[in-house]
């Protein structure tokens, strides 16, 4: 039993759009959760957010960053009409919903598209919400979606360089990313901030929301395995006690959160993220 | 039964197992178990205690008729197909998942425990002869010949049960249920069913196929199996109450228990169900053809001496690393079973007593690089589960690790507990009556989840109990609404 994908497009340079067949998700899903899937037979299993659903018809889109070996190979290998072997959720809270006022919510790079169900339900609550994408590349994402559904979408993008790393590239990200916070928060009064994006990148800016002592909440990423609460994989230093993400957040209070040991915990695999991602590129060239 | 008794043959008949230096290289199974005629020879064995006195019967927790078993192999020796169909059929009145248990019951605290084999000589080895029986019928189907011979066709009731869970709790009430007549769906949150059995004990303990093989046995039985499902997430107990007649929660102790310990997660540093999931569930042993990764150290420490523990510690040499366990207690309080004791040791898994962490220091990029521990000291007076209590004596060691594996033990699952109107006690463990039913009526459970952590035997004669329970108040149902 798997689950089928309906469609897939290519929203952006490395962002994937996938509309998977997923009742049991769908019927219940609300903004600020997710799914845990796993795609292939030897595959890990990776969170990711349902931008969109349709509780009827029992689709949910998901979109992916393309990023390491499981993202790459959804990207190459799946078709409408393929399955996704495991979709489980559900999981993790749903954002809070309430009047908070005015919302600044940022999304840094592919993390926007899990801002929208968030902003959306926001301003549909009666919120004031300001959307602001940071992003390599002027990306097209949802930009009409945006547009359509909170009082205010900005987009800070910015040309990738020849030559650019990794590094480079998320220097820049934060660059962008503190500039423009700054310059909206010094000109503007707010009532909360709200951000999703690399860890790095979330704390960067959190720094500067500090400053102005702006209330901000963070949907956090590290590292999961099951998603249940079994296994810890996901856990978090928040106000001086272990959290778990998965099942205590994935939303949190920024101030609370040790951003650094959760910036160690996510780059932990990363040389064997890496050493996957270069067999699996290998195996490709192997096999034309 | 009428035989005539062999002479007492006081050594017990050994096992075949792949010596220590071999094994450790792989995830293989280690003890190949008993053939046919090794079976027969330790069958032998047994004095046959007449089944009113058995003491080996009173020291199991389902109370399975072991002399009544180990007779079918010796009185059917000259057809082992035979024996052994015989045999699996008594077994199978009590317990349901013979070729787990015969590998991961702690034989030696129930069944061999009060054998009177002991008093003279070595005790029979009941859980080999288990294990035998389970694996003799599955290689040959017998085990689904018997299936079918004895639910020749089930009759429908009409009535539907969910189960929360696919461990040994879940799947065993699954299979009663089915074999009444019911519509049983399991709703499990992960990918795989089986629980622990799947994502715990390591294949080299118990080899996933054989979890796989039951699982199958229950699809025969016409169980449906809704993996991906996260019950208190993906729909709750009110919900499956409008839908089933009654519901079984089996989602047993799944949530790990931290040490409260400065640098607690600093990375290297794992929880037990962490550290065994990617290993076992997602094959990291297998990392790069199977996409999870687990890091492994080349001083790894385990903390805690169950079952868990020595299945971490055990794993991890498998990854050639060096594998210290400490305990807060002495060797004579470790709990986990004795032959995993004896297998880590002969694994050259090393152990260090009476040291309680203190403290996880880490380097400069939050990783770990070694635990620091106080040092305990014995106290005469013991607990109420009959251990020594312990003090701190305020002086430290400190072990260097750049892997460190929590196994201190679990809670029950969160997302279950949650649920309005279901009693729990402090810690976490769902309140059942005598009738394993739980404070919302028509809600029955067993397993990890009632009792914290115990054992897959106990899990699994919950699922039996449970069942026959499950059985009577839906049978009271209908006869409610015929008379209505
Ligand atoms: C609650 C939550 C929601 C998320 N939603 C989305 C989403 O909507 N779209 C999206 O593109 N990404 C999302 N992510 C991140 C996503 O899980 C990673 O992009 C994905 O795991 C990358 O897998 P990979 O094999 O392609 O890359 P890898 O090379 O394996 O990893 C690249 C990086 O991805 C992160 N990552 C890897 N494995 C995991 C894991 N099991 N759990 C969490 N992070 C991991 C790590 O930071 C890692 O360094 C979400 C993560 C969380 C925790
Ligand atoms: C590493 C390890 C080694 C062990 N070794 C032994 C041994 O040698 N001998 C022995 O007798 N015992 C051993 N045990 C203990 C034994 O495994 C457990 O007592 C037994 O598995 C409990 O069975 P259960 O069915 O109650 O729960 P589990 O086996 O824990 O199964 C519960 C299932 O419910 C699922 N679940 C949880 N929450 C939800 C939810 N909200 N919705 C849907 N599904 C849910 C889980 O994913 C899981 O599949 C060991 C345990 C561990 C962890
Ligand atoms: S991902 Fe396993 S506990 Fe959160």
């Amino acid at each position: 039993m798997g689950y089928e994908i309906l469609d897939k497009k290519e929203l952006a340079m490395n962002e994937v759009l996938y509309k998977v067949h997923a009742p049991h998700v769908a019927r219940k899903v609300r903004p600020g959760q997710f799914v845990i899937i796993r795609a292939f037979p030897t595959g890990e299993r990776i969170p990711l957010t349902p931008i969109k659903w349709d509780r009827e018809e029992g689709w949910i889109e998901l979109v992916t960053f393309v990023r390491g070996k499981t993202t790459m190979r959804m990207a190459n290998e799946l078709r409408p009409g393929d399955e996704l072997l495991n979709v489980a959720g559900p999981l993790g809270n749903p954002a809070p919903m309430k009047k908070f006022g005015r919302i600044l919510a940022i999304g840094l790079i592919t993390g926007m598209v899990e801002v929208f169900p968030i902003a959306k339900a926001w301003q549909e609550f009666g919120n004031d919400v300001t959307t602001l994408h940071v992003t390599p590349e002027p990306m097209t994402i949802l930009k009409e979606d945006f547009e359509r559904s909170v009082s205010r979408h900005i987009v800070e993008s910015y040309q990738l360089q020849p030559g650019w790393g990794m590094n480079e590239i998320a220097q820049e990200l934060v660059r962008r990313a503190v500039a423009k916070v700054r310059e909206l928060l010094e000109g503007e009064h707010w009532d909360l901030v709200f951000i999703v994006g690399p860890a790095g990148g979330e704390k960067a800016v959190f720094e500067v929301v500090k400053e102005y002592g702006i209330p901000m909440e963070a949907d956090l990423h590290p590292i999961m395995v099951d998603g249940t609460g079994m296994c810890g994989s996901c856990r978090i230093l928040y106000d001086g006690e272990v959290k778990f993400a998965c099942i205590d957040g994935p939303g949190f209070d920024a101030y609370k959160v040790d951003w650094d040991q959760l910036i160690h915990r996510v780059g932990f695999y990363a040389d064997m993220e890496r050493r996957a991602l270069e067999e699996y590129l290998k195996s490709l060239r192997g096999s034309e | 039964m009428a035989r005539k008794k062999p002479k007492l043959i006081k050594e017990r008949v050994p096992t075949i197992e792949r010596p220590a230096e071999e094994r450790v290289h792989d995830f293989k199974e280690v003890n190949l178990g008993y053939t046919f005629e090794l079976a027969v020879k330790e069958a032998e064995r047994c004095l046959q205690c007449p089944a009113e006195y058995a003491p080996c019967i009173k020291g199991c927790p389902v109370h399975i008729d072991i002399p009544g078993f180990i007779s079918k192999l010796v009185e059917y020796r000259d057809n082992p197909d035979k024996a052994v169909k015989e045999a699996l059929n008594v077994i199978w009145a009590c317990n349901s998942l013979p070729a787990t248990t015969g590998r991961v019951c702690p034989q030696e605290d129930q069944c061999e425990k009060n054998c009177v084999m002991g008093k003279v000589g070595d005790k029979v080895n009941i859980g080999k002869l288990e294990r035998f029986v389970a694996d003799y019928a599955r290689e040959k189907g017998i085990d689904d010949e018997l299936l079918f011979e004895i639910v020749p066709s089930i009759e429908k009731k009409g009535q539907s049960v969910a189960i929360i869970g696919a461990g040994p709790a879940g799947l065993t009430a699954a299979g009663e249920l089915a074999k009444d007549g019911y519509d049983v769906t399991i709703y499990e949150a992960l990918h795989e069913p089986g629980g622990v059995l799947m994502y715990g004990i390591p294949e080299f303990r118990l080899p996933k196929d054989i979890v796989e093989k039951e699982i199958d046995k229950l699809r025969k039985l016409g169980v449906k199996i809704l993996t991906d499902h996260i019950v208190g997430k993906t729909v709750t107990i009110e919900e499956l109450l409008q839908e089933y007649d009654a519901v079984f929660i089996g989602s047993g102790a799944g949530t790990p228990r931290l040490v409260r310990a400065p640098g607690v997660n600093l990375n290297g540093i794992y929880t037990a169900n962490e550290f065994l999931t990617r290993v076992n569930l997602m094959k990291a042993y297998l990392f790069p053809q199977y996409d999870t990764p687990v890091k492994v150290g080349k001083k790894v420490v385990v903390i805690g001496a169950g079952n868990t523990a020595m299945d971490a510690a055990r794993s991890a040499r498998r990854f050639g690393a060096e594998v210290t366990i400490a305990y807060r207690r002495g060797e004579e309080d470790v709990s986990a079973r004795v032959e995993e004791v004896a297998h880590a040791k002969e694994e050259g898994v090393k152990f260090v007593y009476f040291v309680n962490p203190a403290e996880f220091i880490g380097d400069e990029n939050g990783n770990v690089k070694a635990v620091k521990f106080e040092k305990m000291r014995p106290l005469e007076e013991r607990d109420a589960r009959g251990k020594r209590k312990i003090e701190g004596t305020g002086e430290y060691v400190t072990l260097e690790a750049d892997t460190v594996i929590i196994a201190i033990g679990k809670h029950p699952n969160r997302l279950i507990i949650n649920t309005p109107g279901l009693e729990v006690d402090r810690r976490g463990k769902i309140v059942v009556d005598e009738n394993l039913m739980t404070s919302i009526p028509g809600v029955f459970a067993g397993g990890d989840a009632i009792r914290g952590e115990a054992t897959v035997i106990l899990a699994m004669g919950d699922g039996r109990r449970a069942a026959k329970a499950i059985h009577e108040y839906l049978t009271k149902k209908r006869e409610e609404k015929a008379n209505a």
